[in-house]
């Protein structure tokens, strides 16, 4: 009797031990960098991934990689940025000569891109991303010729937020981060620096 | 016996589970991966021409982010960018140095002299030994200074803001609007998809309008009746590649155009007549993705380029053999 | 249903962060003369965070059931229903992300890097199951966790294993466990969350070799019950060892035992300890000996285990993508004629020095030689311990749960005749 007695105070002794420790880790980890846990500028809330546009190199990985068929990553077209170009070097293939919609003319593997006459001699370019697969190929040979308004960007409808981003994992450049809930999305801005 | 059969199945059922994570973890290589989706721009970064023109040393600046250069018969270097005014003589070394407030994001001679000077929506006069002229007003809202050129008496602006080239004279007077979109005039209007926009003055004292969206260089009256124009959208060596080229030209003292493009980086020389002539530098010159290659011509038929990713002056001459 | 859900939230919150990310200054798009409004950007919102909440007020209230079903009302048909339910929301309606599992990498990055910060919900999500553990067993296996939940579902014809199988198997969870904890200190990878055999099936998405190796460990799962609970779980090594120090821990009987071996096949999981009331001098005898053995050796397996860490430190240390891209720039040069691997042209694009790479690099490598060499301690330390625990045989009279490896999933309790006076 004596030794049971004996076993269940190191047991408690134990426990108890093994509840400070649990204790300071959490507080460790809340406290430790001293940030503010309410508000604006906390960043303690859920995190998604980001894809920073700026250090995309478009290896096509964002297509391959994601755990969903097709990507949760898509092509995202900054309408400001455009130049509704006639020969949009993301919308036809290059060494392109008669500028028309036909397939075998656009760059897209998939057709995602729809070519809209605007007004002489402008076209408007819209991505529909049910087919979009996120492959990037439009927006390198936006990004190499024209202003760079196409830009892949995680859509966060569709991405699952995995713990581990199998395409953050394989990502030649470290383009994707985990960033705070509250501004998920981040486009390469045409600032005068481009110049 | 047979349970026992079933059992070792199911463990090495498991284990080989925990065999390929292991083999996935460490020995399965992303990178070997090709790309299914490439653009193919190695391929249309190579070229067969042979270049015409040997690089000579590049000019190093102490500027910073420089954005355009001009040249002096004489030899003389005129390098702007931001916050400062550069002058080098033909070696490279410095003359002077000159601060400016502002970025300044192109520049130009006038046959006296004095430089001009295009911030970013507004236009200054300096003398070459760095005393401020004039600082005219700012063209307009929305504006995007992105070249200036000049005559004795008459300053080209041209704004890829407006997509519109300014006529000035030299006291920052607005004598005419150029290239505004007129049917009756015949005038279709500059296509300006990208801030690239440059505008040049023949020895004749012809002015050359570079309308990027339509792949051509233009010719203007000083009153801005289109004249004539030439150039063709081609990612062969001939044509001016993808979208909005050339982004930058100079006209050579014998009314030759040099021409610089973005996307596929090249320089190249045309006939006056547009007939292309020579390869000056191709894309393997550069670092890919470089943009804003200003262009200048210097003494002895040299061809400046302004590298702004490596921030250099390159120096390119013709090949002696031809 | 989500999607419009998203929608709504799109028109409503599109208008509060448009601005901070069109606030830079553009080029001007053409000046149209047809009266053309160009079409906006859409920025579909990501999942609210009121969400994420829920989630840990959802794992909150199972816990509390499945501790309630297991210790206060002793059934096992409620736990299996809340296990079905935890199945559809933890597996299906939330895809398995973020789980407790998959936590432990979150809390060893933020505690080991300077720039992560641990969202709060998952460190609740991390805790909250160790706390419950710590008092009332693992009630979490049996009815909250989604991977335990659907196990049991394939569990068809589970077979005892044996003691030494157990024994040895059980050891992978610990190395799994080592493994993951380095890769996640060292901000490598998040392996648990990578090899997760589950998550493809409740996404009903994954990549073909995901889904053959998953269906790989499910047909084991038809013969060993809950293969990854029991040796592959990382999360379950902390449980193992909070549960053997639970306040209160479930009992096979309600009342006395009485000894009337009903019980002795119930557990799939081989997690009944049966009686050990033979008294043999010269056994026990050999067995203390054979415990001062172990006890002297334990030194010299966990010396050799952190000196073999070392030895294999750079092998390790080759799943980092930084050491990687490294060891490419420094053999790309040889292969010329094959196109440059995108790790290389994105790290020239990038502009970053070549020797501040190194540099970094030199402190990656130098990390994973520690991280290594306690590494390989560890896993000598859990050898030995493992085969102490071999030749261990402690005096019982009862069948008992065992208190690491039980999951409180009840199954046993349908055995027992004794009915609480």
């Amino acid at each position: 009797m004596d030794k049971q007695n004996r076993r269940q105070f190191i047991r408690t002794g134990i426990r108890w031990i093994l509840f400070g420790g649990m204790a300071l880790v959490a507080g460790d980890l809340i406290f430790r960098k001293g940030e503010p846990l309410f508000g604006k500028n906390r960043k303690s809330g859920p995190t998604v991934w980001q894809l920073d546009p700026a250090k995309c190199i478009q290896c096509g990985r964002c297509a391959t990689n994601c755990v969903k068929t097709p990507s949760a990553v898509k092509c995202t077209h900054a309408y400001s940025m455009c130049g509704y170009c006639n020969l949009c070097s993301g919308y036809f293939k290059p060494e392109t000569k008669t500028l028309d919609t036909g397939a075998e003319k656009q760059l897209c593997p998939v057709s995602a891109i729809k070519r809209t006459f605007v007004e002489d001699p402008f076209y408007e370019y819209t991505i529909d991303e049910a087919l979009c697969i996120g492959c990037g190929k439009c927006v390198k040979g936006c990004g190499a010729f024209g202003n760079g308004s196409l830009q892949l960007q995680v859509r966060h409808h569709l991405c699952d937020n995995c713990n581990d981003c199998s395409i953050a994992r394989n990502c030649p450049s470290g383009a994707f981060s985990r960033v705070q809930l509250t501004d998920p999305y981040l486009l390469k801005g045409f600032g005068k620096k481009n110049l | 016996m047979k349970k026992k059969t079933i059992l070792i199945f199911a463990i090495m059922l498991f284990l080989v589970f925990v065999a390929w994570m292991l083999r996935d973890l460490f020995m399965v290589r992303p990178e070997l991966q090709k790309n299914p989706y490439d653009y193919g721009m190695t391929a249309l970064r190579k070229t067969d021409t042979v270049p015409s023109y040997t690089e000579l040393s590049p000019l190093k600046p102490v500027l910073r982010e420089i954005t355009s250069v001009a040249g002096n018969q004489d030899g003389k270097i005129y390098i702007a960018g931001k916050g400062g005014v550069e002058i080098l003589d033909v070696s490279g070394r410095m003359l002077k140095h000159f601060p400016i407030r502002g970025y300044a994001t192109c520049l130009t001679l006038m046959p006296d002299g004095t430089l001009v000077i295009g911030m970013e929506d507004h236009v200054e006069l300096w003398s070459p030994s760095g005393n401020i002229i004039s600082v005219w007003q700012a063209v307009d809202t929305n504006s995007m200074i992105t070249s200036v050129a000049a005559t004795q008496n008459l300053i080209f602006v041209a704004d890829a803001g407006k997509k519109i080239v300014y006529q000035y004279d030299r006291y920052g007077k607005l004598q005419a609007r150029i290239g505004e979109k007129d049917p009756v005039r015949k005038i279709p209007g500059f296509i300006i998809p990208s801030p690239y926009f440059d505008v040049g003055i023949s020895p004749k004292g012809e002015l050359w309008v570079a309308n990027t969206g339509r792949y051509r260089l233009e010719k203007y009256s000083m009153d801005g009746s289109l004249l004539t124009s030439w150039g063709e959208a081609s990612m062969a060596m001939e044509g001016f590649a993808g979208c909005c080229n050339p982004s930058n030209f100079t006209i050579l003292p014998d009314g030759s155009f040099v021409t610089s493009e973005k996307g596929i980086e090249r320089v190249k020389v045309y006939s006056p007549d547009g007939a292309f002539v020579a390869l000056v530098a191709g894309p393997e010159a550069f670092d890919e993705g470089t943009r804003g290659l200003d262009l200048a011509a210097g003494s002895n038929g040299r061809i400046l380029v302004l590298d702004p990713s490596r921030n250099q002056i390159r120096v390119f001459v013709p090949d002696k053999r031809n | 249903m989500r999607h419009k859900t998203v929608i709504v939230f799109i028109l409503l919150i599109l208008g509060i962060f448009l601005p901070s990310v069109m606030g830079v200054q553009r080029f001007p798009k053409p000046e149209f003369e047809s009266g053309y409004v160009e079409p906006e950007t859409q920025f579909p919102v990501p999942r609210a965070e009121f969400l994420a909440w829920m989630d840990v007020a959802v794992l909150l209230l199972s816990l509390s059931l499945a501790t309630f079903l297991v210790l206060k009302k002793r059934s096992r048909l409620g736990v299996f229903w809340l296990s079905l339910f935890s199945l559809a929301y933890f597996g299906f309606y939330r895809q398995g992300c973020v789980c407790s599992i998959g936590a432990i990498q979150n809390v060893t990055l933020a505690l080991f890097s300077g720039s992560y910060t641990i969202p709060l919900t998952v460190l609740f999500f991390f805790l909250v199951p160790l706390v419950f553990t710590l008092l009332f067993g693992r009630t979490f296996c049996a009815a909250v966790c989604p991977f335990g939940a659907f196990q049991d579902l394939v569990a068809v014809k589970p077979m005892p294993m044996g003691a030494w199988l157990n024994a040895f198997l059980g050891m992978i969870p610990y190395l799994y466990l080592g493994l993951a904890l380095l890769f996640a200190a060292t901000a490598t990878d998040f392996i648990i969350c990578r090899y997760d055999p589950f998550v493809g099936i409740f996404r009903m998405n994954a990549s073909f070799g995901m889904f053959l190796f998953a269906g790989v460990l499910l047909l084991s799962g038809i013969f060993i019950a809950r293969p990854y609970c029991r040796f592959l779980c990382p999360y379950g090594v902390l449980l193992n060892w909070l549960s053997r120090f639970s306040w209160k821990h479930m009992n096979i009987t309600p009342a006395e035992c009485i000894q009337c071996r009903l019980c002795e096949n119930a557990c799939p999981y081989d997690a009944i300890d049966f009686p050990q009331t033979k008294k043999d001098p010269a056994g026990r005898r050999k067995q203390v000996n054979r415990l001062i053995l172990l006890a002297l050796l334990l030194p010299l397996l966990v010396l050799g285990g952190a000196w073999t860490g070392g030895l294999i430190h750079s092998t390790l240390s080759g799943v980092n993508s930084k050491v990687r891209l490294a060891r490419l720039l420094q053999t790309a040069s040889v292969s010329k004629d094959q196109p440059e691997p995108p790790e290389i042209t994105a790290f020239r694009s990038s502009g970053i020095a070549q020797q501040q790479l190194m540099a970094e690099v030199a402190t990656i490598e130098h990390d994973f030689l520690t991280g290594s060499r306690i590494f390989g301690g560890f896993i000598g330390l859990v050898f030995g311990m493992t085969l102490i625990g071999l030749v261990r045989t402690p005096y019982r009279t009862d069948y008992v749960p065992n208190r690491g490896t039980c999951f409180s999933c009840a199954k046993c309790m349908d055995y027992c005749p004794v009915i609480k006076s």
